[in-house]
């Protein structure tokens, strides 16, 4: 019922108008469901490579939803259900046969909170790495400074890598969970609200830390602040409701949106 | 007018009784703590000589209680030993693999009913799968053994471990499983080196709760580890331990021997008690900050 | 370049490792599933242990078995009425004192006491369910006893029962019914059902009042609030608010304290005589089903043995089916403060 009534109110602008960069993700009329509820109504977005696309809207629009299933992270909770399809360098990921390990080894996550593992700072970043690769100690020892040099955290670390995590500020552990992701050399990184637990000094530098890495790699950052989504952002997707209302050059969005939801929502009448 | 006074002034004298009463009752509930506790620390301590750490209990009066405390270290580490393990792998799995299962929720529940089953009936059971098939092996010598107490003290133990263990995982938050799991760590690694150690010091505290709870134990011991009168390090021996000397002492008619039972009760409660304050200090120490 | 090779090479190792880790994986959680079903295990196989032991004694005596008070050795002739009495009048003793005192600490660390005391006071009481009940024994039977004999048992003879040897009866004994039978005894030594019952009281009142303790807190404080505000005082608010509003959480705590009781040994053995008979009195000795194992089972054999076994089939079931009970009515207030 919903599906092709949800497609066709809503023709995508899609990524038609930033042909920025090859397409990473595809997105193709994706619909999800919780606990029978339809969360996600008929997405289609094309995720640029290597720029940052911010995912924005009132809170239960759907968009961390969305960012949890493009490393399908979903599927450790029984009775939730996507169809459709997205896309990877040309593999759907959400097709059964698509190994998970595969999966996310090349898409990474960070999420709201940082969560350090229980361990010390080194193996918080080795611990990946290990489960992946066979590396000689001092091969690992120059993938977690690389991890931690690109995270911005070194300087800071250097010197108490065999310390626990769990005693660096909250902005460090939030930088130390982004080099955890990146040292297994993803190619997407995904940032589920990364700095809403973070005070603003720390937001500056993981927003500093995002502009850098996004020559390397397919940044999605899903965020409720829309300041950060037009700081940092070179494109941003609109979701309202379970769908996807706008998706354009971040500029196109905060200046002159299309859609009267984006506009209100944008100005502040609701949300 | 007056019928109003006459009612508030009633509805004031009841509060006031049953809020003294109140009081009464928790006056009553301290009094016996401290009965109990001053009179094992009044006739414990003024029993308390060396001979009761040096000299084993065949001597009787003159005797101690050496193999009593041996054994009992003997037969409470059995039943750590062996509750530990299987108490956290079953904790773990009500808490990360079945917490809304059915059978999950089943297995939480009756273990709530084994942590108040009675322990004689549980010491009847290890008699009967322990003690019982090894004698038809000796062709008829009842082969009461401390590891068969350890057993039976690790039945007791095992719900204990299990429910600490199952409350403190599902306290782990759940960011943490998904943040490694989207690193694709496999499931197993990720609760056996993750999830387990952020609930360590948790974990920690059930095992200690536990042997305070096993370490006063004493009627499913009386047919499984019987107890003995010499010195033994063998598990496979009849054992002594500090509860069943003290049960076996307090009815026998020797004053003496009451003296020794109650040196016996003092030592066993300040063991207790001392493992229960640990169990307090790590779980405070250590509190999981991932808030 | 050889890219294309690599990148093959490591998606197959990429694979081979998915498909190691699914199988650990599996055999995880095979190996935790095996552990978490020994709790099953442990319950069906103590009940079926003594079940398979006590069939000598039920293929005997029949239904008979449980209303009959022969207890002679001698003869082979074995009844559970003395001990199963024994183990309901003592627990239900047991919790007519426990009850009322339980409810009164909970009262008084939620509502009354100054917030500095109820921490403190909280700890001791649960202090009270750390102490190994060996040691309850122990004071039951060195301290309380003697003291039961010489300062409670005569007030409670000389007013309320007597000594219907010596035909001397109180003025109660003779003019109200029961009373006379309950109290009278002429055994002058502290142990007995009324003592039994007694010391039980103080080993689970600790269980009983920190459960009422924790379900009192659940109550949403916006409904006592409301009732205080109508002039309600804090004894109206406890009694016609948190009670109600608690009920079937408290019976839970009531039965699990109920369960506590009847299974418990050392406390019990110490200080209930170990008599194998059946008597009205309160104040002569008497026999659990725990009490009489631990007495019995080293020297017991033969049919002895297997009606011990068969006492403790009895025990496990009729505890088994009052912790249900129990666990059943704490986790209706669960669901509720889970909505």
């Amino acid at each position: 019922m919903t599906e092709p009534a949800a497609a066709g109110i809503h023709p995508q602008s899609s990524a038609a108008s930033a042909p920025l960069a090859p397409t990473k993700l595809q997105v193709r009329d994706l619909h999800f469901y919780y606990n029978g509820f339809h969360a996600l109504k008929g997405i289609n977005m094309d995720i640029p490579e290597k720029k940052v696309t911010a995912i924005i809207g009132p809170s239960g629009c759907g968009k961390s939803t969305l960012l949890r299933i493009f490393n399908r992270i979903y599927a450790i909770y029984p009775k939730l259900e996507a169809k459709g399809e997205i896309i990877l360098d040309g593999e759907n990921i959400l097709d059964s046969s698509y190994s998970m390990n595969r999966l996310r080894s090349k898409v990474g996550m960070v999420f709201q909170k940082p969560v350090p593992f229980p361990m010390t700072i080194f193996e918080n970043v080795a611990y990946g790495i290990r489960h992946h690769e066979k590396l000689s100690r001092a091969d690992l020892d120059i993938r977690v400074e690389q991890a931690l040099r690109s995270a911005a955290l070194w300087d800071e670390v250097k010197d108490k890598l065999k310390q626990s995590a769990l005693g660096l500020s909250g902005g460090q552990q939030q930088r130390l969970c982004i080099a955890r992701g990146i040292a297994l050399k993803p190619e997407v990184l995904l940032l589920d609200e990364p700095t809403s637990a973070l005070d603003p000094i720390a937001t500056g530098r993981i927003e500093q830390l995002v502009e850098e890495l996004k020559n390397e790699y397919t940044i999605v950052i899903v965020t409720h602040n829309m300041q950060q989504a037009a700081r940092c952002s070179d494109l941003t997707a609109f979701m309202y409701l379970g769908e996807l209302i706008e998706f354009d050059r971040t500029e196109q969005i905060f200046t002159k949106p299309t859609k009267k939801q984006t506009e209100d929502y944008i100005t502040g009448r609701f949300g | 007018m007056s019928s109003s006074s006459f009612l508030y002034t009633r509805r004031r004298i009841t509060n006031l009784v049953a809020l003294s009463l109140s009081m009464v009752a928790t006056l009553i509930g301290l009094i016996f703590l401290a009965w109990i506790l001053w009179e094992t620390l009044r006739q414990g301590i003024g029993a308390l000589n060396l001979n009761l750490f040096t000299k084993i209990t065949a001597y009787g009066e003159e005797g101690g209680l050496l193999n009593a405390m041996v054994g009992s270290l003997i037969i409470d580490f059995i039943g750590i030993a062996v509750a530990t393990p299987i108490g956290v792998m079953a904790g773990t799995w009500l808490a990360e693999y079945a917490n809304r299962t059915s059978l999950g929720q089943s297995i939480r529940f009756l273990n709530d009913i084994l942590l108040s089953a009675p322990s004689i009936v549980l010491g009847l059971f290890v008699y009967t799968i322990v003690v019982l098939p090894t004698t038809t092996l000796t062709s008829g010598n009842t082969t009461f053994s401390g590891l068969a107490g350890g057993i039976a003290l690790a039945l007791i133990a095992l719900p204990v471990i299990v429910r600490t263990t199952d409350e403190m995982l599902r306290l782990v938050p759940s960011t943490l499983r998904e943040a490694a799991l989207s690193l694709g760590i496999p499931q197993w690694k990720l609760t056996l080196q993750i999830l387990v150690r952020a609930a360590r010091s948790g974990i920690i505290t059930g095992v200690l709760l536990a042997l305070a709870r096993i370490s006063g134990e004493t009627a499913p011991l009386l047919f499984t580890a019987f107890g003995n009168n010499y010195m033994t390090f063998n598990p496979m021996d009849k054992m002594s331990s500090l509860p069943q000397v003290i049960y076996q002492y307090a009815n026998d008619p020797g004053e003496a021997m009451h003296a020794i039972a109650w040196a016996g009760a003092f030592v066993v409660t300040m063991f207790v008690l001392l493992l229960s304050l640990a169990s307090r200090l790590v779980l405070s120490r250590n509190k999981v900050s991932h808030d | 370049m050889q890219a294309n090779v690599g990148v093959a090479a490591s998606t197959m190792a990429q694979e081979a490792r998915a498909h190691r880790d699914a199988r650990h994986d599996r055999l995880f959680s095979w190996l935790l599933k095996g552990c978490a079903l020994l709790v099953l295990a442990c319950l069906l196989g103590a009940a079926g242990a003594t079940l398979w032991g006590g069939r000598h004694a039920f293929s005997t005596f029949g239904w008979h078995f449980l209303v009959s008070d022969a207890w002679d050795p001698s003869t082979d002739t074995y009844g559970a009425l003395v001990p199963v009495y024994g183990t309901i009048a003592t627990s239900l003793i047991a919790l007519l004192i426990a009850v009322p005192v339980s409810f009164g600490i909970a009262l008084y660390l939620s509502e009354v006491a100054p917030p500095w005391l109820r921490t403190p006071v909280a700890s001791a009481i649960e202090l009270l369910a750390g102490i190994p009940s060996i040691i309850y024994g122990m004071w039951g039977l060195f301290i309380f006893a003697p003291f039961f004999a010489d300062h409670i048992k005569p007030w409670l003879t000389n007013y309320l029962g007597g000594k219907p040897d010596d035909g001397k009866l109180s003025w109660v004994a003779q003019h109200v019914p029961f009373v006379g039978k309950l109290f009278g005894s002429d055994y002058p030594f502290g142990a007995s059902v009324l003592t039994a019952g007694i010391v039980l009281a103080v080993m689970i009142i600790p269980f009983i009042s920190s459960v009422m303790r924790e379900v009192f807190q659940t109550v949403p404080s916006r409904l006592k609030e409301s009732a205080y505000a109508l002039g309600s005082s804090t004894w109206e608010v406890s009694w016609d608010i948190v009670l109600p509003y608690t009920r079937s959480a408290v019976i839970g705590g009531i039965f699990l304290g109920l369960g506590r009781a009847l299974g418990e040994t050392m406390a019990v053995t110490f200080v209930l005589g170990n008599a194998m008979q059946l008597s009205p009195s309160l104040l002569d000795p008497g026999a659990s089903i725990a009490s009489t194992i631990a007495n019995q089972f080293s020297e017991a054999a033969g049919l002895q043995k297997s009606t011990l076994m068969a006492l403790a089939f009895l025990l496990f079931v009729v505890t088994f089916i009052v912790l249900l009970i129990a666990r059943l009515m704490l986790r209706q207030l669960a669901h509720k403060e889970g909505r």
